[in-house]
């Protein structure tokens, strides 16, 4: 399957079995789109007409070669190799830990219910993060890096937890042989230098969160009385990036209905000085106001080209930044049996509430029907745990054919559940935009390959 | 080739015999925690 595309002036043929992408000419572009129904002669007489002869049997020649090569139309080999993967034993690799079930914003589209998951308020214990990281330890096998993530509701209303528990990891990484990466998602309203400093030494990353523009971050992102936060947390926020180097952060924002052109905030947050930026489609039910709807779509992938295209400008004038659903590694991204099994959830990645309740992510946590087990029984449902493990790429009708299966791996399963009600679906508005994201990631990387001076 | 340039060398099918060791990041432990993203990850073995 190659997947054909125009971005930006680039023509892009991903092969997408392979992973091959090649950037080529009009000519080549036409022959490639003729290949699967005619053979070299009929594509010649077809395209005559309209390209030079030499150059046409050129074109025809060179993507010859790239079928010859195993670059061009390679077939699909691996649906038998990820069941046998998917076989292997479990290990858990990555905990989300709940720290608190509470919070001191109250934004609207908070999955978590301004952080009490459907439940009550409610901070994790020194003891309940403890025998989680035992957990981990003791089911993570023979994986020697091993993520916790301090998560909430807001885990700086529990820090002091947080950091008896990072000097309980780093106490016991050393006895079994184990790396401990730990990372801490804020909102950034306590944030201060102690905790800044505590960060830089402990955390491997840490996520920012502020959706752009204060406009739109104060409509969707306010206090519990109603006050916006961006005053409050933007300069807190620059200190922390320029304190972490700029690097091993992300300033991470949410974009809803009512931000269509979040472009702009994309760029705001750039113009402010960040480089590390994620800014996301909210997830919601379609009665909400500022769910993302079907007919939202046309709009939001424009925006996506605007920004490509944008950065790709910012890259050449000297004044690059990351984005990070742009991000794409040709040479050194995952291996296939990673590609195709997805992203753990309720298999080696696993949430965790201040109670100790494991969840397969925490998109599920509240949702008592997911409910895993708990750090003092350990995995108890394990028929969740293997319907998680069942699901891959080509469990799913509407991936087996899609060209970005490779990127996105099925998709997110709560995104599947909550649409469809099954996690081995997936959720049609994610996969359009998921769709265009790849290929404007692949666009920057062809725009970085080419000098203008170069024949696109 | 004259009118074909292609950006990388590294092929999905050459990741079978020596891939999946586990050791790499978990997607929504980075940044996203709405929606999965595995393209973008680094291979700990490229490191």
């Amino acid at each position: 399957m190659v997947h054909q595309f125009k971005n930006n002036g680039y023509n892009i043929l991903l092969d997408v079995s392979s992973g091959a992408i090649h950037v080529v000419d009009d000519v080549v572009y036409d022959v490639v789109m003729l290949w699967e129904s005619l053979n070299q002669e009929e594509i010649f007489d077809k395209l005559k007409g309209r390209y030079d002869g030499e150059e046409l049997s050129e074109a025809i020649e060179e993507v010859a070669a790239l079928v010859k090569e195993g670059e061009l139309f390679t077939k699909d080999q691996y649906e038998g190799y990820v069941s046998d993967f998917k076989k292997r034993p479990t290990v858990v690799k990555a905990l989300c830990l709940h720290i608190a079930h509470d919070c001191n914003l109250a934004c609207k589209y908070c999955f978590a219910e301004e952080g009490e998951y459907h439940g009550r308020r409610a901070l994790m214990s020194f003891e309940v993060g403890k025998a989680a990281l035992d957990f981990l330890i003791a089911n993570s096998g023979s994986r020697r890096n091993l993520e916790v993530d301090f998560f909430g509701g807001e885990p700086t209303l529990n820090f002091q937890v947080v950091k008896d528990l990072v000097a309980y990891g780093r106490e016991q990484e050393k006895i079994h042989n184990k790396n401990f990466r730990f990372t801490l998602t804020t909102n950034g309203v306590l944030l201060n230098d102690e905790i800044m400093e505590f960060a830089n030494k402990e955390m491997a990353n840490v996520v920012l969160s502020i959706d752009g523009r204060k406009e739109v971050n104060d409509n969707m992102r306010p206090f519990r009385g109603g006050q916006g936060s961006y005053d409050v947390i933007v300069p807190k926020f620059l200190k922390f990036a320029e304190s972490r180097n700029q690097e091993n952060y992300y300033v991470r924002g949410t974009f809803t209905h009512h931000n269509l052109d979040f472009s702009k905030d994309v760029l705001h947050l750039a113009d402010l000085g960040f480089k590390q930026i994620s800014v996301e489609p909210v997830v919601a039910k379609e009665t909400e106001s500022y769910a993302i709807k079907e007919e939202d779509l046309p709009r939001l992938l424009e925006e996506y080209d605007i920004l490509a295209a944008e950065m790709a400008k910012r890259k050449k004038e000297g004044n690059p930044f990351t984005f990070f659903h742009f991000m794409i590694d040709l040479e050194g991204g995952p291996c296939v049996a990673k590609r195709l099994s997805g992203c753990g959830s309720g298999t080696e990645y696993l949430a965790v509430t201040p109670w100790g309740d494991f969840y397969p992510c925490h998109q599920f946590v509240g949702n008592e029907d997911f409910c895993m087990g708990n750090v003092k029984t350990g995995i108890t449902r394990t028929d969740i745990r293997d319907s998680f493990k069942s699901c891959n790429v080509y469990a799913k009708e509407k991936c087996r054919e899609c060209f970005a299966r490779f990127y996105c791996s099925g998709g997110c399963a709560a995104n599947s559940y909550n649409f469809h009600g099954d996690i081995h679906n997936a959720y049609s508005i994610g996969c359009e935009l998921e769709k265009k994201r790849v290929e404007c990631a692949i666009m920057l990387k062809a725009a970085e390959a080419f000098s203008d001076s170069e024949v696109k | 080739m004259k009118h074909v340039k292609t950006l990388n060398t590294k092929r999905l099918q050459n990741t079978l015999k020596k891939g999946g060791c586990g050791e790499c990041q978990t997607s929504c432990q980075s940044a996203c925690k709405t929606s999965c993203t595995v393209g973008n990850q680094t291979c700990e073995q490229s490191k």
